[in-house]
């Protein structure tokens, strides 16, 4: 057959393959095994020798411009499907897809864990004590001795073996002073203690028996430019609590008594829900108290084995459950103890 | 407590001041407040009338018709009361139609209409002092003075609006001082620079004359104790004046003689008691402890046992009062009495304390006294009673001189305050000017010094309050302003804080558990029900139990986290198909003590997989804490079957043990099939326990990197043949000690059990991956690992299949 002839045949059986499919086929049937063109070209060897460059010349310039027609129409295929996969008619982006199971840490621990970020990154410790404490530690080496009515207010849970449930995470300043002390004190030091605190309450929308608070403790000498004072505590809860509650808070700090703390404090913010222009919430106040603080109390310095002349101290305790009913906009506190996972499914995120 | 606004202006002139604007400076300055009542408020629409003439209602027995001239207020209008009280004559306070009545005692606001009652045309309404809300007076109408002006607004010419502050008795705990009006009074003056009158002139006593003698046992309970006895007493109902004015502060009124000395207590915060004369006799009156098993009863009408610790007053030896707490019941003053014993003294805080807290019994007494009260204030009230009393019954005098046998001196106490510490504490400096104006402004005498600041205490403050130069700090502090303290960051330090390693490593577990395992995090109580105990099967075991519940089953402090969250998993299948907990937090061991006697405390991180329906998630369970375990750089071996130990809930033979370098650390297993039936659970339910600081003892692992195999590996599927009995990991380790180095890695990707194999049997189907770091294996070396399976299987009693 007629070289010219062939190819027109073979380009036209190209350009004929209407789907992908039918272009394999074809071009198996052309450059396969056996194929038309495969052979075609291996059919020089029975020529007579001298016709033989002129042909296989042209037979190669044949099989390319095959190969390059075979290789246009599949660039056209490839280019029409992409178009369709583009067009996307049938795309439905609202069906759900495979879910693994998620979980959710607790809304306490996840601002918990904000907060020890934060103090960390000031260079604070992270500290820890026993829930089940002693009544020295929880209460004498506070400045709270026998008598003292403070030991009432706080609604203590005594354990039948002369111990308690800590009624705050005070004890843990007392602690850490003593191990620090036996360690060699090396100022200054900066300690927070998150945990489980116990006050015998009936429990209600607002109120807990079993309830989180963080303490905050820094002690240095008290004497060169390294000395500790109201200052720096304000300087250090504003941070605090403009990290946590991821606004710009202000706050106010007035007179409150803790036996343990001279001066105490009270710290107020200013209510979120009625931006300070007073609410049921913050009892028309337009604050919301959030945490007692204050400087430590010489005593409190004398009972972890410091010369209260020597050292200074600031500290605060901060009700976690407070800080995380107004950052989430809880209105009961049950929920945290409650243990419902469609409570707590309701926090998906992680500590920023 | 109440504070009145109108009662503080007796002590300073606080015209010109704001109520909102003394709320916010108090706060500041001195205490927290609670709130602002307005008191007797919506009364400005009242008129003062004359009843001019009284007439039965012609058909009810119980009503008058009244005509009432209300002058330039409305005229004469005729109104149907129904008082038993009223009379012609009477100067009584009316409201007309289209005025409101102010909601008080619990009633709504009440909108006055002219209307018929039983046919009589009725033009308003003639109030009585409840419906006013000034006491709660409802006998009859408020019938006023002779003099009052016709036809005038009622507000205008009485006193009786007032602003009260709510004081949070909390915040005021520590200041004895503050439990009067004087006490606000005085900071008031020096929060405003303003002056404070003396809180009453001293009235002339005779020297001579009826006297009652007093006799102290204690002199520690009783530092001080004042008698007098004051004749010519005409003991009916107060006046209007103190009645209104206790009233603002909620206090009732009681009779003349009574009210007196509840004046005197919310002014100057010393409680007082007045006896009728005829009780205490000729006394003496004697002030000791009771006796154990002796008792009393309190004028509330209950009888108290007591025991040696109580104080006791005495009409010689017959109780009389519990001091400092509740008088004796028929010791108060009647009708008919003319002449008090008047009891104005000082008893010791924790007696009273004590006393009132083992009773249950606490009173405004009390709550004053069990706060320190200064000694000199018994007799400084002595001299306010006298006058207050002889303002509404002149003919009131005393009978005799003071009796005060032990008398109060007081001994001036110096602190010292250093200018160096000031500034060290408040982080501001403060001219001495201002420092001193401010420490006098309290009424501190001041001694400027080369360092400083001598300070003596007045008496008010020096029982418990002022005791040491940080007292003084924050005196100077609460006065200056904390919000005048400009903020600054603290110093830096540049070494990383101390790492506590285990409770990142709890919290790590916490974050992993909950985000790679889809765990939700709960919290539970430190108590466990007994109820849940029993279930569990742990009810016997030893426990830290608490004195004073929240309720009688809940004494127990959990020793495991696992049994609370078992039930908390059972509470979450009431709604969900499937539950995935878990819970960080402690238990504690009664039976092992440290050094402190507190009981040895374990820190957990449980989990909980419960499912109704499905597959066991146990080995899902039993993956997701290996996993955890890698995850946080704590890993595990978990092949050890183990078979429980003190928890019972745990399946006794469906539990695996965590185990790092031979120290156990833990476990996972299948729930106890006996337990899930009693908490209400699916047998397909999984449980794993961490031991925290078990993990934490042996360190964490750093992965090591292996080098990328330079030469394609070959995977080889092998199919062996076990009984039932035989481990996977037995299996798996088999298969690599018989290729030995080539063995890259083993996989076990089916375990089939079914009809085509032999009863109690297993085929263990594994693809195991062969290498070499120095070539291509070929065929040959999977033919001869194969080899080397089939030859030595019967080791671990396996066969290799096809």
């Amino acid at each position: 057959m007629d070289p010219q002839a062939q190819r027109d045949r073979w380009l036209a059986a190209v350009a004929a393959a209407a789907d992908p499919a039918a272009l394999a086929e074809a071009e198996n049937r052309l450059f396969g095994g056996k194929g038309e063109v495969a052979e075609f070209v291996r059919s020089v060897t029975s020529l007579p020798k001298e016709e033989r460059p002129a042909f296989g010349k042209l037979a190669n310039t044949i099989k390319q411009e095959v190969e390059a027609a075979v290789a246009a129409r599949k660039e056209q295929f490839a280019a029409a499907a992409m178009a369709r996969e583009l067009e996307g008619a049938a795309f439905d982006p609202t069906e759900p897809g495979v879910r693994k199971p998620r979980g959710t840490m607790h809304p306490i621990t996840i601002v918990q864990n904000e907060l020890v970020d934060l103090f960390t990154s000031l260079g604070f410790q992270w500290q820890d004590g026993p829930e089940v404490e002693s009544e020295f530690f929880n209460f004498d080496a506070l400045n709270i001795p026998g008598d003292h009515p403070a030991r009432e207010s706080q609604d203590t849970f005594w354990l039948t073996d002369k111990n308690l449930l800590r009624t705050h995470t005070s004890p843990v300043q007392v602690r850490t002073l003593q191990r620090a002390v036996k360690q060699g004190f090396q100022p200054p030091l900066k300690v927070i203690v998150p945990g489980r605190v116990f006050r015998s309450e009936t429990v209600d929308r607002t109120h807990e028996h079993t309830f989180y608070q963080m303490e905050g403790l820094v002690v240095d000498r008290a004497h060169g430019d390294s000395g500790i004072s109201i200052a720096n505590l304000i300087h250090t809860m504003k941070t605090c609590l403009r990290v946590v509650l991821e606004r710009d808070v202000q706050v106010r700090l007035r007179p409150g008594f803790f036996p343990f703390v001279e001066p105490g404090f009270e710290l107020d913010v200013n209510c979120p829900f009625c931006k300070g222009q007073g609410c049921a919430v913050c009892k028309q106040s337009g604050w919301i108290e959030i945490l007692p603080c204050g400087m430590v109390h010489p005593n409190v310095l004398r009972a972890g084995g410091l010369d209260p002349e020597e050292f200074v101290g600031f500290a605060f305790g901060m009700g976690l459950q407070r800080v995380v009913m107004l950052r989430y906009g809880i209105d009961d506190i049950r929920q945290f103890m409650g243990g419902d996972q469609r409570f707590l499914a309701q926090f998906p995120e992680v500590s920023r | 407590m109440k504070i009145s606004l109108r009662w503080l202006q007796r002590h300073v002139d606080l015209a010109g001041i704001e109520p909102k604007r003394i709320l916010a400076d108090l706060t500041m300055s001195t205490a927290e407040i609670d709130g602002l009542i307005r008191f007797g408020d919506g009364l400005e629409p009242l008129v003062i009338g004359h009843v001019r003439k009284r007439e039965k209602h012609p058909d009810a027995d119980k009503l008058s018709v009244c005509e009432v001239d209300l002058g330039k207020g409305g005229g004469v209008v005729q109104i149907v009361c129904g008082a038993p009280n009223v009379a012609a004559g009477q100067r009584v306070v009316v409201i007309l139609p289209g005025d409101t009545l102010p909601a008080s005692g619990g009633k709504g606001a009440l909108k006055i209409k002219v209307g018929k009652i039983r046919g009589v045309e009725s033009q308003g309404m003639i109030c009585s002092e409840a419906e006013l809300g000034l006491s709660n007076e409802n006998d009859g109408i408020l019938v006023l003075p002779a003099d009052a002006p016709i036809g005038e607004r009622f507000v205008d010419c009485f006193d009786v609006q007032d602003w009260v502050f709510e004081i949070d008795n909390k915040s005021v705990n520590h200041r004895p001082d503050l439990w009067g009006h004087y006490g606000f009074a005085r900071e008031l003056a020096a929060i405003y620079g303003r002056e404070l009158k003396p809180a009453c002139a001293p009235l002339p006593l005779p020297a001579t004359g009826r006297r009652v003698d007093v006799v102290v046992e204690d002199k520690q309970a009783c530092p001080r104790y004042c008698g007098l006895v004051v004749d010519g007493v005409v003991s009916g109902p107060s006046p209007h004046a103190l009645r209104w004015q206790l009233a603002a502060v909620g206090q009732r009124s009681i009779s003349l003689p009574v009210d007196v000395t509840n004046f005197v207590m919310l002014d100057l915060g010393q409680p007082m008691h007045a006896f009728d004369a005829r009780h205490v006799g000729n006394g003496p009156v004697r002030v000791r402890r009771a006796r154990n098993g002796e008792s009393i009863t309190t004028l509330d009408g209950v009888a108290r046992k007591l025991n040696d610790q109580d104080l006791l007053v005495c009409a010689d030896q017959k109780p009389e009062a519990l001091a400092g707490v509740m008088g004796g019941a028929g010791t108060m003053v009647a009708a008919d009495t003319t002449a008090l014993f008047l009891e104005s003294a000082n008893f010791h805080a924790s007696t009273i304390r004590r006393t009132s807290m083992r009773l249950g019994l606490r009173t405004d007494a009390s709550a004053r006294f069990e706060k320190a009260q200064d000694p000199a204030n018994a007799e400084l009230a002595v001299h306010l009673f006298l006058t207050e009393l002889q303002r509404w019954c002149p003919t009131a005098k005393p009978a005799g001189p003071l009796v005060d046998p032990l008398g109060f001196k007081y001994a001036p106490k110096t602190v010292t305050l250093r200018r160096a510490r000031l500034l060290l504490k408040l982080g501001v400096r403060l001219d001495d000017d201002k420092v001193e104006s401010i420490l006098r402004s309290l009424q501190f005498g001041v001694t400027t010094t080369k360092d400083g600041f001598d300070c003596v205490v007045p008496s008010f403050r020096a029982t418990k309050d002022i005791a040491i130069e940080d007292d003084l700090i924050e005196e100077v502090g609460r006065m200056y302003r904390y919000d005048n303290i400009p903020e600054r960051p603290l110093h830096g330090t540049s070494a990383p804080p101390p790492r506590n390693e285990e409770l990142f490593l709890a919290r790590r577990l916490v974050e992993v558990a909950c985000l790679e395992t889809g765990c939700s995090e709960v919290y539970n109580y430190s108590f466990t029900p007994d109820a849940v105990l029993q279930a569990v099967g742990a009810g016997g075991h030893a426990y830290v139990q608490v004195q004073n519940p929240v309720a009688p089953d809940v004494t127990r402090i959990r020793r495991h986290v696992l049994p609370s969250l078992l039930a908390s998993a059972a509470a979450n299948l009431r709604h969900a198909a499937e539950a995935r907990l878990c819970e960080h937090g402690k238990g504690y061991h009664a039976e092992m003590r440290d050094e402190h006697k507190l009981p040895h405390e374990v820190r957990e991180l449980a989990l909980v997989f419960a499912r109704r329906d499905g597959a066991h998630p146990f080995l899902e369970l039993r993956e997701a804490v290996g996993s955890l375990l890698e995850r946080v750089g704590y890993p595990g071996v978990m092949q050890r079957v183990w078979h429980g130990s003190d928890q019972p809930w745990v399946h006794p033979s469906r539990a695996v043990a965590i185990d790092r370098d031979g120290s156990p650390c833990g476990y996972v297993a299948c729930l106890h099939p006996g337990v899930a039936r009693a908490l209400d659970l699916p047998a397909t339910t999984a449980i794993a326990c961490l031991d925290v600081r078990a993990l934490f003892v042996n360190g964490r692992k750093i992965a090591r990197y292996v080098a990328l195999p330079t030469f394609p590996t070959l995977p080889v599927d092998v199919a062996l043949l076990v009984d039932e009995a035989v481990q996977v990991a037995a299996v798996a380790e088999f298969l690599r000690a018989t290729g030995r180095k080539l063995v890259k890695d083993v996989r076990l990707f089916e375990a089939y059990r079914g009809d085509r194999l032999p009863a109690g049997k297993k085929s263990l189907n594994f693809t195991v991956t062969l290498g070499a770091d120095d070539r291509t294996l070929t065929d040959e070396d999977e033919g001869k690992f194969l080899g080397k399976v089939r030859e030595n299987a019967g080791q671990i009693g396996a066969e290799l299949r096809g």
